[in-house]
């Protein structure tokens, strides 16, 4: 606090020491109201007035807005139209204005006094501003305590005083964006975790991978799979259109859509209409999104997918190079009544990758646009390396100088070689037996009409393997009869699935495994049939014992089938 | 297709198989054992053609032998490979069915399962 010194009159050390408490109080205050408030009080103490009132101009409004009013009766939240009464006529033409008798200026928005019962005699009222702008609003003062006009020092003390509560209010401003930004930020944060949270876990075991990076907080790409219990992987890869928080929340919504349909649909098209059809309902106009969804069989190799406007995927070759496909539908959210047409394919060892735009649009400097090219180019870099990271060594070397990002990154990849590599897994729970003892593996749809073509394969392994005539026989019987329980039994009636055969050479002998997909079949209700009894249930695995030296299931884990192992040994001489 | 023909013969119904008769062939085999034994026929079943049966097929012939028996009519087989009478031994099939070695001896005899019978 200053001091009165010796010298100064009394009113210069009144208003050093209303200077000085102003600054003071105005840099302890961080928001918008308490500082209005504020600067009203310190005014009114100032001049000694009856009543005042701050106002300040709403940018959207256009007019003038009682933020803080102080007096007999209160004005808070009175609107005075720009350029009217005599605080609107001090912001227009920013200047102060002093009126000694308000009776006699036609400005006076006498409404203001019929609004609080006030009677106006004079007025101060000087702008707000900061610098060389346009002001913020005006502070008025209403009738001096002492019943003389407004005077010179008046003006001069309430000029200086707006200036400085202009400048309060600004940084007041600033300071409650600064909070507001905080507070969005940290929801994008959260926001961000929880987009991040619908993304699959990466499965190093599985043959698919993915990969997102945003280029702001929030994503409008996503990816998603997951193994049905057959062990067919759905996935899908969208793009919604836009940025920010709506791309954000659309993508939500279908991705939690995807993984509820995919589960129950097995038809990548289907699942787009439906889809479409949600997100036409629904969706605000102008939103889409481009989307491919798919199922692929590890066990087969087989992918089926249906694309609604997204980016052609590609299948790439073990070392490089690929083939491309045409993209033939619009995107979901468009029209309602679309069909989207399917594509079936198997993978031979091959990689299928779908991706967002935001990678093939990847540009160096100004050269041309990444393109799939590119990303086949980028693959080859790192043949051999896990799957995950692979994707990850894309987005690294885009990184690394010189390409320039302008959307979200997603990239998702099937790789049909490691498929192998997890079918060669399962027999490996059975038993530690080496891959050389590994014969042939086939795989069949579990249909009736396909056991014929397995049994003349089977029959020459076991001719290979020294087994007699009738022998030979035995093996043909045995699978045939394990395949036809699966068709009948494990996968019942309507449903589709494979049959895989794996043959082992034995020293003395043959092991089959024969697996299937379906749900885990109870063990105990598979019992041979009593002999006597001639009904035919049962008769099937009454011939696998009779005709092979060991039947047993090996125990998988649930949702991964049913695997039976079967070994027959040659007869001694 | 699993039946190869149906034929009449000295007043019985000779129902022709070849092939492979699994799970595919199976029901194809069924209807055609019940067709010809409900025109009330002694029905004899050719298997000299059948190069594969399993529990599918051997279930049809099964099916067809009570239905035979319900309606005091017969059926047998004839020509039963070595391959095909080894799973009608493992099923102990083998004693049920009256097998003969041929149609030749199946016709023949006046009493079907009388001397053309060939058991073990």
């Amino acid at each position: 606090m200053l001091q009165n010194t010796p010298g100064e009159t009394s009113t210069e050390a009144d208003e050093l020491r209303f200077a000085a408490e102003l600054s003071r109080s105005f840099a302890s205050s961080d928001n918008v109201e308490a500082t209005v408030r504020l600067a009203l009080g310190n005014a009114m103490q100032a001049l000694k007035v009856e009543a005042g009132s701050l106002f300040l101009v709403d940018e959207a409004a256009g007019d003038l807005v009682c933020r803080a009013s102080l007096g007999p009766n209160s004005i808070e939240g009175l609107r005075v139209p720009a350029g009217h009464g005599i605080v609107g006529r001090s912001v227009s033409e920013d200047r102060v204005e002093a009126v000694e008798d308000v009776s006699r200026d036609a400005g006076f928005f006498a409404s203001a006094d019929a609004a609080s019962g006030f009677v106006t005699r004079s007025i101060l009222c000087a702008p707000m501003k900061v610098g060389g702008k346009k002001p913020i609003g005006a502070v008025e003062v209403l009738n001096k305590k002492n019943g003389l006009p407004f005077d010179l020092r008046d003006r001069d003390i309430l000029q200086v005083m707006g200036n400085a509560a202009a400048l309060a209010i600004m940084n007041a401003r600033l300071a409650d964006q600064l909070v507001e930004q905080e507070r969005i930020k940290r929801e994008l944060e959260l926001a961000s975790e929880i987009q991040r949270s619908l993304l699959p876990p990466a499965d190093p075991d599985l043959p698919i991978q993915g990969i997102n990076r945003p280029i702001r907080e929030v994503s409008g790409d996503f990816y998603d799979y997951f193994a049905l219990p057959d062990g067919v992987i759905a996935f899908c890869l969208g793009d919604v259109s836009g940025k920010g928080m709506n791309a954000a929340l659309l993508m939500a919504k279908t991705a939690a859509l995807f993984r509820c349909l995919g589960k129950t649909i097995r038809a990548p098209a289907r699942l787009l209409s439906i889809l479409n059809r949600e997100i036409c309902e629904t969706t605000s106009r102008g939103m889409f999104v481009t989307m491919l969804a798919g199922l692929y069989d590890p066990a087969s190799g087989l992918l089926r997918f249906a694309n609604a406007g997204h980016l052609p995927p590609i299948v790439r070759k073990p070392h490089g190079g690929f083939r491309s496909f045409e993209a033939s539908a619009p995107p979901l959210g468009i029209l309602r009544d679309v069909a989207f047409p399917e594509e079936e394919m198997r993978l031979e060892n091959e990689m299928f990758l779908v991706f967002s735009d935001g990678v093939t649009e990847y540009r160096y400097g100004d050269r041309e646009e990444l393109g799939p090219e590119g990303i086949d180019m980028l693959l080859g870099l790192s043949e051999g390396k896990p799957l995950h990271d692979r994707l990850e060594g894309i987005l690294t070397e885009l990184n690394s100088g010189g390409w320039r990002a302008k959307d979200d990154i997603t990239l998702l990849a099937i790789d049909d070689s490691l498929a192998g590599q997890i079918w060669r897994r399962v027999p490996s729970i059975a038993s530690a037996e080496s891959r050389s003892d590994f014969m042939f593996g086939l795989t069949i749809p579990a249909e009736a009409d396909r056991l014929k073509l397995m049994r003349p394969v089977l029959a020459a392994a076991g001719k290979a393997a020294g087994f007699s005539d009738d022998e030979v026989a035995d093996l043909e019987l045995a699978a045939s009869e394990a395949a036809e329980n699966i068709i009948l039994h494990a996968y019942g009636e309507g449903q589709r699935g494979d049959i895989t055969l794996a043959v082992h050479r034995l020293e003395d002998g043959l092991m089959l495994r024969i697996r299937d997909f379906a749900p885990k079949v109870d063990q105990a209700k598979i019992k041979p049939r009593p002999l006597d009894d001639v009904r035919p249930g049962g008769l099937g695995t009454h011939f696998i014992r009779a005709v092979m030296d060991d039947a047993n299931f090996i125990p998988l884990p649930d949702g991964e089938g049913n695997l039976l192992e079967l070994v027959k040994r040659r007869k001694k001489d | 297709m699993a039946v190869a023909g149906i034929t009449e013969s000295e007043g019985r119904l000779i129902v022709a198989l070849e092939g492979e008769i699994d799970l595919e062939q199976a029901g194809a085999v069924r209807r055609a054992l019940l067709d010809a034994l409900k025109k009330g026929r002694n029905v004899l079943v050719d298997l000299s053609q059948v190069t594969y049966i399993d529990s599918s097929g051997i279930a049809s012939l099964v099916e067809g032998l009570q239905v035979a028996k319900k309606q005091k009519s017969d059926l047998a087989l004839v020509a039963v490979s070595q391959r095909v009478r080894r799973v009608l031994e493992l099923a102990r099939l083998d004693k049920v069915f009256q097998i003969h070695t041929d149609l030749a001896a199946a016709t023949a005899g006046t009493i079907p399962g009388g001397a053309g019978t060939s058991g073990n």
